[in-house]
């Protein structure tokens, strides 16, 4: 049971993460590698303002900010300077390192100590006795569900509708007198924003900040978009963003079946070889659809 | 119709995977103890933490293969990996949990913190810093376990008297290892005392390693190594490129001088890990609780000496060095990394 509950917990925080990766990936077809720096910035926030007595729950705010700031330097580099967007990405994921230290001071901040959200008086008080050890369970798939519900309603607000077309046909865009440059600084503040929060919350559940901690979040991501997108096509009533965070917990389900089998060592070629596997059965095919048609 | 199909499949093989992992199951017999151990990355120091750990077990009677089972498990320096393991071995309720390495043994703590299993680490060079004790340098739970920490009073005063006409002192070190930088904060602190400055350098991956060393020696008269992840593992190229310019590099445990470093006032690992296992040993036969048992460091550093690299350089030891030393190698030792 524990094992399920630490699976479903990780996986619901990395849905979040999963996702940003979504619009950048999905909706404005953009490889975004300054996930990599996104995710530790958010929990660099998270660390540094807690660290300095800052209330656990201002660092989810904090962190979304920070995160979404890195997607506006990442969408001006890419709309402004003309970068390449996967240049754009790793230029700001490298300076995000050294960010990351400078922020939180040192390359590795424990908080143990300090209050989380997971772990405060207020929470104390409020949940009962009993199932209290479920804390960390309940408060993440409260901020989860929230933010999901949040991303939901944007996207099919008006702006919403228009960062949707940026990816699928940026020529409405322009028709609508709107800058598709400016649409998709936008998408991508809100994805590493998103990104950002996720690292704020892994963080506190984690207790620790780790300037490593970001290595391969965009791949965990991807994998997570994926495998959502791909096995839940077929569920209409599902939004996608219920899929994405699905997938995530799916996907951290095969990471954590697959490290009780395998030596850790091995972890990194099973993780490439589950993303290559659900690549090739769902991306592959959709183009071939498209080529044809 | 196809993508229907695929789905299909794919969730046939998710299932498979989770039926495979519901064969592992963990016996706990009458005085039988498991323990979990994650080691935080790869490389020769911290193996022989491990070596040392369970030698130290064996010693108090707690055996692998007899009355021992060990799940051993690397997180290959990744913290998501880190925090895998540690759940796992949280929810295969292990006996006690062991972390070699300050994240692992924050992790461990973290994922330990609220259940009944105790933690022992080894090789955390700060324990206040890491917030595994309080500034009394009591446990804040039911963790404790042995320090790392650098002799580096004693090092400083190796180095001066080998290299009585040295001045500047380099160091390499990854800046994302918060071990590296509180030693490189003592060296900083103590190095005026005996005449010296000291120049770092510091890098985020190992493929900076070689451009960073080179601008490194350009600038020191010799080199002398923390226990730094990283930079261990990749203490052949720096090894290398020191000799080629005759510059000095002095170590900070018996594997470094084994290699090919001149000398170190250092910790000899596998004894470090001893005393883990005996602290571990303690615990769980239950005599003390970890939460009662202050953490450890090795009192006294012991000498390294290699002669052959000594002589390479053209550098002559002091006599009264040599018959102190705690050992003193006649040959560099091939570098290995050790299963």
């Amino acid at each position: 049971m524990d094992f399920v509950i630490t699976i479903v917990e990780q996986g619901l925080i990395y849905g979040i993460l999963a996702l940003g990766v979504y619009i950048t990936y999905k909706i404005l077809d953009f490889p975004d590698l300054t996930t990599d720096g996104s995710f530790p910035l958010g929990a660099a926030v998270t660390a540094a303002l807690i660290t300095k007595g800052a209330n656990p729950y201002l660092t989810l705010l904090a962190a979304f900010a920070a995160g979404a700031l890195a997607g506006v330097c990442t969408g001006l580099i890419h709309v402004k300077g003309k970068v390449r967007d996967l240049l754009s990405g790793i230029i700001m994921m490298t300076a995000l390192w050294t960010i990351n230290l400078r922020i939180a001071g040192t390359s590795n901040v424990p908080l143990f100590s300090k209050e989380t959200i997971f772990k405060n008086s207020f929470l104390e008080n409020l949940i009962p006795e009993s199932i209290q050890s479920y804390t960390t369970l309940i408060v993440v798939i409260i901020l989860t569900v929230i933010t999901k519900l949040i991303l939901d309603f944007y996207m099919n607000s008006r702006s919403g509708f228009l960062l949707r077309a940026v990816g699928d046909n940026d020529k409405l865009v322009t028709a609508l007198a709107k800058d598709e440059g400016n649409m998709k600084i936008l998408g991508l503040a809100i994805a590493n924003g998103l990104i950002a929060l996720s690292g704020c919350i892994f963080c506190q559940e984690e207790r620790v900040f780790e300037i490593s901690m970001g290595t391969g979040a965009v791949v965990i991501g991807l994998a997570s978009v994926i495998i959502g997108t791909s096995l839940f096509r077929g569920f209409t009533f599902m939004k996608a963003t219920a899929a994405v965070i699905l997938g995530s917990i799916l996907y951290k389900a095969c990471t954590a079946i697959a490290m009780r089998n395998f030596e850790p060592q091995d972890m990194k070629f099973i993780t490439a070889a589950l993303f290559l596997i659900v690549l090739l059965i769902s991306m592959e095919r959709k183009k071939k659809v498209k080529i044809d048609a | 119709m196809k993508t229907k199909t695929t789905a299909k499949v794919f969730g046939a093989a998710f299932l498979t995977m989770a039926l495979a992992a519901g064969t592992v199951t963990v016996h706990a017999e009458e005085e039988q103890y498991t323990i979990g151990i994650e080691q935080f990355a790869e490389h020769g120091s911290l193996d022989n933490c491990r070596k040392g750990f369970l030698e130290g077990l064996k010693e108090e009677g707690i055996e692998e293969g007899k009355n021992l089972t060990v799940d051993y498990k690397n997180a290959a320096s990744d913290m998501g990996t880190c925090g895998q393991i540690s759940d796992s071995f949280v929810s295969d309720k292990v006996d006690l949990a062991v972390g070699i390495a300050t994240p692992s043994a924050q992790s461990l703590y973290n994922a330990a913190m609220d259940t009944d299993i105790p933690v022992i680490y080894t090789a955390v060079t700060d324990p206040l810093a890491a917030e595994l004790v309080d500034e009394d340098g009591n446990p804040v739970g039911e963790v404790t376990g042995t320090s790392d920490k650098l002799p580096v009073k004693q090092q400083l005063e190796m180095i001066r008297e080998i290299l009585p006409d040295a001045k500047t002192i380099g160091i390499l070190y990854t800046t994302s290892e918060a071990n590296s930088e509180s030693s490189i904060k003592e060296y900083e602190a103590l190095a005026g005392d005996y005449g010296f400055t000291i120049e770092t350098a510091g890098i985020t991956t190992t493929a900076d390693i070689s451009l960073a060393a080179q601008s490194l020696l350009e600038k020191v008269d010799c080199l002398t190594n923390l226990t730094d992840n990283t930079v261990v593992a990749s203490l052949p190229t720096i090894l290398e490129m020191a000799n080629e310019q005759n510059i000095p590099v002095f170590g900070s445990e018996i594997e470094q001088v084994k290699i090919g470093c001149l000398a170190a006032e250092g910790l000899d690992y596998i004894e470090l890990g001893k005393q883990t296992g005996k602290m571990a040993a303690k615990v769980l036969k239950g005599e003390a609780k970890a939460s009662e048992l202050p953490y450890e460091t090795i009192e006294e550093a012991a000498l390294y000496i290699n002669e052959s690299v000594a002589e390479n350089l053209g550098i002559e030891i002091p006599e009264d060095m040599t018959s102190s030393a705690a050992e003193v190698f006649d040959e560099i030792t091939e570098y290995t990394v050790e299963e």
